[in-house]
């Protein structure tokens, strides 16, 4: 096991490495460097290449490539994550900020997606063929189907502008003060973005369902007169839903890419939204420390679901990978 | 001497070989499963529909899809206008029609380019093994370490906006998975006798793997590219809508849905947005109907 540990670390370590270097260097590609884009353009035309230079060898900008590679990579090891170019913000600031946020998000609509992705393929399973697995499957397709932020969209018309329940956006307002307050916020994008995921995790707690319902000790559960529920819960819901747990972490890039068009659309300050607006802004340091954090998240999430994997089943630990 | 039944059955099959009527036979079989599924057929007839509408745009619309008209600003669905005008007065369903063409060109063809890179990839790397498959699986699986959407925003803040460019992005992070499938497939396929007669007959690799190899892994291949247009086509949906994606200047479903960003339009002008997320829905489902049901007809191991 250790072994294993230790081969996977040796892929994590090297991976990021090439992935930030990969990553740097695309955006040293970029049209302009940080200096141009600094300078208003009603600046522009005053400015001399001189005070540009100054500008320049101030940013440490002069300094060959693989310099700068070095300099940022061990502040970035170091925790300094530089400066955001829009207002100088320190990213690391931006991040304590719209980290939490973003969590918040996903893990409720994890929790939700969950919950529901499995109840709901256990039902598809169990009942195998029918109207309700046939309607529920077509369902599921179409979530996939729709654009989460035209769901999104249509969810803030019909309960936040027609209805009124609900807020049409943001988290945090000044005069909240219990945790009752911000309930109504989440409950939108949380529900939207659940929604879009559980389709995933329905057709896997299905199949995985369907798996075990096949299996010999199910018979035997049901030959000896058991009930026909407590086959299904204790025997066959308990060991289909094993796996379906672990995909739940393979789903994390899924989660990451649809909760940042959710922000996006429900005004929600996490670091998705963040990440869109850095983008349009052109705000290269930001750009590339949000992806590499992204990088970092899936990277060792895989890492711990390889681990976990081969805790659960030894084969894997004995194969090549 | 009579014939036993069984020759007499051995007789029929050598004559069905001999007209050659077998290999007609298993593909209708495929055929008249998918035409089985109903709603594969059904995805099929929308898809298809939709697809010769916005070919036939022109012939189906008097409007330009660029033309400004201030007279007719924001009008709700009428008789003329069938999905309204816009905030420039632009018929929507003409820009509909015309965004179909980008939309659905660019989904499918970053599908179809990036199946080919893959299996360009995939089936040489897999039937040789060695460094190149070394290389080329790590390669896909830096690819692999990002989320989709991020990796796709991230080469678009790098390379700025541009159909090419957003097209090029997709190929670049797409070909990664039909790479993987491909890889997979050829690695199964590599032990089969048949591949070792024609190793043992002398022919080149390359004829083994893309002439005799690659036909027998193509139907999962087939299932893949539907389902990554479908993927492409919400991709460029979403990136365009965020401002991100196509130039807003060319008319796509995601640069239509654009507008409702603005909650007054969201609120007060339902058709600007309304019926073109409602094409781009009821296309990617058609899309993923034709898909389950190429699955379910070609892989016999798909049963349920």
């Amino acid at each position: 096991m250790t072994t294993y540990i230790i081969q996977r670390l040796f892929i994590f370590f090297p991976m990021l490495l090439v992935i930030s270097f990969l990553v740097y260097s695309g955006l040293e590609l970029s049209p302009g460097d940080a200096v141009s884009h600094m300078i208003s353009p009603e600046l522009a035309s005053t400015i001399t290449a001189e005070q540009l230079d100054a500008m320049r060898e101030a940013y440490g900008l002069n300094q060959s490539f693989l310099t700068r590679y070095w300099i940022w990579l061990t502040s970035m090891v170091q925790g300094d994550m530089g400066y955001s170019m829009a207002g100088g913000v320190a990213i690391s600031e931006i991040m304590v900020k719209t980290v939490p946020a973003t969590l918040e998000l996903s893990m409720v609509a994890l929790f939700f997606s969950t919950i529901l992705g499995c109840s709901l393929g256990v039902i598809s399973a169990l009942k195998r063929g029918s109207g309700t697995d046939n309607s529920l499957t077509v369902a599921g397709m179409a979530g996939v189907s729709i654009p989460e932020f035209f769901f999104g969209l249509v969810a803030i018309l019909l309960f936040a502008i027609e209805l009124k329940w609900l807020p049409v956006g943001g988290r945090l307002l000044p005069h909240y003060e219990t945790l009752w307050d911000r309930i109504p916020n989440i409950v939108l994008p949380s529900l939207v973005l659940a929604l879009m995921m559980t389709a995933g995790a329905m057709r896997y707690a299905r199949s995985s369902m369907l798996d075990v319902l096949a299996r010999e000790f199910i018979t035997t559960a049901r030959s000896k007169g058991m009930p026909e529920w407590r086959v299904n819960i204790l025997h066959g819901f308990r060991v289909a839903l094993t796996p379906v747990v672990v995909l739940i972490g393979f789903r994390l890039p899924l989660l990451i890419g649809g909760s940042t068009i959710i922000e996006q659309v429900y005004q929600w300050p996490g670091i998705g939204s963040m990440f869109i607006r850095s983008v349009r802004a052109s705000d290269y340091p930001l750009v590339m420390t949000i992806s590499l954090m992204y990088v970092f998240v899936v990277l060792t999430a895989s890492l711990i679901i390889d681990v976990l994997t081969a805790l659960i089943d030894p084969r894997v630990r004995l194969g090549k990978e | 001497m009579a014939k036993s039944s069984l020759d007499k059955k051995f007789d029929q099959i050598r004559k069905r070989e001999e007209e050659k009527t077998f290999s007609t036979k298993k593909r209708s079989r495929i055929v008249n499963k998918f035409l089985n599924n109903r709603l594969a057929v059904l995805g099929l007839i929308i898809f298809t529909i939709i697809i010769l509408a916005s070919i036939f745009a022109p012939l189906l619309s008097p409007y330009d899809p660029m033309r400004v008209d201030l007279r007719s600003m924001r009008q709700p669905p009428s008789f003329d206008h069938w999905f309204g005008t816009d905030s420039t007065g632009r018929d929507v369903f003409t820009r509909v029609l015309f965004g179909g063409r980008v939309s659905i060109f660019i989904g499918l063809g970053s599908a179809i380019l990036s199946a080919v890179v893959g299996i360009a990839v995939g089936c040489y790397a897999g039937y040789k093994g060695g460094w190149i498959d070394v290389i080329a699986l790590r390669i896909s699986e830096i690819f692999m370490s990002f989320p989709q959407i991020i990796l796709v925003l991230l080469l678009v803040s790098i390379t700025g906006q541009s159909l090419f460019n957003l097209m090029a992005i997709f190929i670049l992070t797409g070909w990664g998975g039909m790479y993987r499938l491909a890889r997979a497939r050829m690695l199964s396929l590599r032990e089969e006798e048949y591949v070792q007669a024609l190793r043992s007959f002398g022919l080149s690799t390359f004829t083994i793997c893309y002439k005799h190899m690659l036909p027998n892994a193509l139907s999962p291949i087939m299932v893949n590219i539907t389902l990554s247009t479908a993927m492409f086509i919400l991709t460029e949906a979403g990136l365009s809508f965020l401002g991100l994606g196509v130039p807003l200047n060319i008319p796509t479903w995601g640069n239509i849905l654009n507008v409702a960003q603005d909650i007054l339009i969201l609120q007060n002008y339902w058709w600007m947005w309304g019926p073109v997320g409602i094409v781009i829905s009821v296309f990617v489902l058609c899309v993923n109907f034709i898909g389950d049901g190429l699955r379910d007809s070609t892989d016999p191991s798909q049963q349920g």
